[in-house]
């Protein structure tokens, strides 16, 4: 009697623990950027020649190294943030951390001589990057002796390119006080709004679903294309038609079609599949990537993606 | 004997008009009956506000003052303006939060509730000649408090009363 006590508790205790865990959605990562125009304001640019066309990209790591405001700002930033229960990624520490693992990817070889594989794509993707981007931007405004800061703070979904939050104003001017204090009464005063607004991009996640972007591409290989007919049906009308029917009440855009590829934009998907299991843009377009490996389609198909947000099916090969 | 009876009817009546004019006071604070002004940039996890307070008795405004600040900073927020404020939302996203937790706030802005842990006095009780206003038969009455939001977001979380951002995740 006693044993089927302890029984029945922890198969309730498992169930009830798994009951949460597949409630979770998953959680976005958060990050602070400069943005380009104060990269460009303070001179970390680095210019580089894109076939005959000098082209400007910012150089983080020269302002990480050199900028003590900017370390006071985002360290700042991200201490508000954990505060609030959302602590976020640091770049500089992103970017430091990326650095050692290729340091490590180059020495690592297994006991038999191999070394560790990585595509022109992996090295692509070998980047600080993370779902929201807090992008920074602050300027010095000075009148006689009188200064101020503006101050913007712009949260762009990486996936979507929307800005989900923001806060932007200029502060008080003042005779005597110090860049770095002004720079802290800018944050004080303007992160309580960005989180409002952050908070309501998460309420509309949790009713809508998580919006995301999938493209559809396919390889040169491949004898057929998003024309070709299925039952009298082409292929990207198919595809749309299993959009339809998996999306949050049928939502997303095609925003373009060809016969080459699809690109699907504003597509809603639920934050958890059938089984309760928490999803993201990858856990979503596995699913289309089934049912095209299925006949009558038997498709074979590559899935890439990208963070929680972005997903690509390449048709054709693998 | 008749002395005493006589003493006992006054403190009696005393006693019943503070209670209503504390009635009112928090009646005229559940229909927003008050004024919220940034009053400056607060340090790390404070509003600092001036809030204004309507009363016959200038007392009470000044009393009631720390119980409209927190209510203001959880249903009604404060615009900015003059030194470098900027204008704040309310903690709570919708404002039909205060029918849908009546109870919890019943508590919450009882009189000595919990509300007082969140509020301090900034200008230890002293009221400017140009915050005591006179208003017809009320007086309108300004003071400075310090509102510890941080630390009162996370009770409101930790209570359920309103989403934290991290939720669901």
């Amino acid at each position: 009697m006693k044993k089927n006590i302890i029984k029945n508790a922890l198969v309730l205790i498992a169930f009830f623990s798994m009951s949460f865990t597949f409630a979770q959605a998953k959680k976005p990562t958060i990050m602070v950027v400069p943005s380009d125009v104060w990269c460009n304001t303070n001179g970390y640019m680095m210019v580089f020649d894109n076939q005959g066309t000098k082209t400007k990209i910012p150089d983080y790591k020269k302002a990480f190294q050199e900028n003590a405001d900017l370390l006071l700002v985002i360290g700042k930033i991200n201490t508000m943030m954990a505060e609030r229960g959302f602590p976020l990624k640091d770049m500089g520490a992103a970017m430091k951390s990326l650095e050692s693992e290729s340091a490590e990817n180059s020495m690592l070889t297994s006991k038999t001589g191999s070394g560790v594989v990585e595509n022109p794509i992996d090295k692509l993707k070998k980047v600080a990057k993370a779902d929201i981007i807090m992008q920074l931007t602050w300027t010095l405004n000075t009148t006689g002796p009188k200064k101020s800061v503006t101050f913007n703070l712009q949260g762009l979904d990486a996936y979507t390119d929307k800005q989900v939050a923001g806060a932007q104003g200029t502060g008080a001017p003042s005779f005597s006080a110090e860049l770095p204090v002004l720079l802290e009464e800018a944050v004080l005063a303007h992160l309580d709004n960005f989180n409002a607004q952050l908070q309501k991009h998460f309420d509309d996640l949790f009713a809508n679903g998580r919006e995301i972007t999938v493209r559809i591409k396919k390889f040169d290989s491949w004898a057929d294309d998003l024309e070709t007919e299925f039952g009298g049906k082409e292929l990207s009308a198919v595809i749309e038609d299993w959009m339809a029917a998996n999306t949050v009440k049928g939502r997303f855009s095609t925003t373009d079609s060809t016969e080459n590829m699809m690109l699907f934009e504003q597509v809603r998907i639920p934050l958890a599949d059938a089984n309760g299991k928490s999803i993201d843009a990858r856990g979503f377009i596995k699913g289309l990537q089934d049912f095209l490996k299925k006949p009558p389609y038997a498709i074979t198909n590559k899935l890439m993606t990208k963070g929680l947000g972005q997903a690509t099916i390449v048709l054709g090969e693998k | 004997m008749n002395k005493k009876l006589l003493l006992l009817f006054v403190f009696l009546i005393a006693a019943t008009g503070i209670n209503a004019q504390q009635k009112k006071a928090d009646k005229a604070t559940e229909a927003f009956r008050y004024e919220i002004e940034c009053a400056g940039i607060g340090t790390d996890g404070t509003y600092l506000i001036k809030v204004w307070s309507y009363s016959k008795n200038a007392k009470f405004a000044v009393t009631q003052a720390k119980k409209n600040a927190v209510h203001g900073i959880i249903f009604k927020g404060f615009s900015g303006g003059a030194q470098g404020c900027v204008s704040q939302k309310p903690l709570a996203s919708s404002p039909n939060i205060e029918d849908e937790k009546a109870d919890f706030f019943k508590s919450f802005f009882a009189d000595g509730g919990d509300y007082m842990k969140y509020v301090s006095e900034s200008s230890d009780g002293n009221i400017d000649a140009a915050d005591r206003v006179k208003v017809g038969k009320e007086y309108k009455i300004g003071v400075i408090v310090s509102v510890s939001k941080d630390a009162l977001r996370r009770y409101l979380e930790e209570s359920g009363v309103v989403r934290g951002l991290s939720s669901g995740f």
